[in-house]
């Protein structure tokens, strides 16, 4: 079974990669993304304190599970678990989980890579960075 | 062509940048999203400095989709989870 899910509370991690494990599986791969305090642009290293993550739920449910749907095509693998949370994360908190169950690890990690990538050119979240002098929506992966 | 109504959503940049989460817009029968984007830029001049996207009920569109009476739409910068 799939899983595609919006939250405002912790992530449990492990949770979420036990739930997409089917008999036939061998392997999970999970990513846990979680708010990084540096950030290094244009040469400068940034600092920030939190994250609040903003999401269009009904249109970022169904983006998800479209690429929970697309990523099952088009690789050897069984189930697709995807976690974002929303609302305020502290740093070190997870913003995101994405877990993939294959009979295989290889078709695995590239379904994983290939969903987070995904997930940060479509689904309809934004993240707004708050530093100590000021804050900032983030502008995505296409401009970093 | 009779009027009708549409209502907007805005999320993340577009929220702050128009300062509410919503709008409702009059038109004359169906319109184009591109139409809706160059009546939302007029009102709210900030919007121009901006890479919108637009959806339609929950689907992203392109300016020469048609938006018909009832739509939800949605306005937005890039995204940015993970």
């Amino acid at each position: 079974m799939d899983h595609c899910e919006l939250t405002t509370e912790p992530i449990n991690v492990g949770a979420v990669a036990r739930r997409v494990v089917p008999p036939e599986c061998g392997a999970t791969v999970t990513l846990d993304g979680y708010a990084r305090r540096f950030t290094t642009r244009d040469s400068k290293v940034i600092e920030t304190e939190y994250l609040v993550y903003e999401a269009y739920e009904e249109m970022a449910l169904k983006e998800m599970q479209k690429l929970a749907a697309k990523a099952k095509e088009d690789f050897a693998i069984s189930n697709v678990g995807i976690v974002h949370r929303t609302g305020k994360i502290e740093i070190g908190e997870t913003s995101v989980v994405i877990s993939v169950a294959a009979p295989h690890r290889k078709d695995a990690f590239a379904a994983c890579e290939w969903l987070i990538k995904e997930l940060k050119r479509t689904v309809p979240i934004w993240k707004k960075e708050i530093y100590a002098d000021g804050e900032a929506w983030s502008e995505g992966e296409a401009a970093e | 062509m009779s009027d009708m109504r549409i209502n907007v959503l805005f999320f993340g940049a577009t929220a702050d940048i128009v300062g509410k989460r919503r709008e409702e817009l009059e038109v004359d029968g169906e319109v184009s999203a591109g139409s809706i984007l160059d009546e939302l830029r007029t009102r709210f001049p900030y919007l121009a400095a901006q890479k919108l996207h637009i959806s339609i009920e929950q689907e992203y569109a392109s300016s020469d989709s048609i938006v018909k009476a009832g739509d939800e739409i949605a306005i937005f910068t890039s995204v940015s989870g993970g």
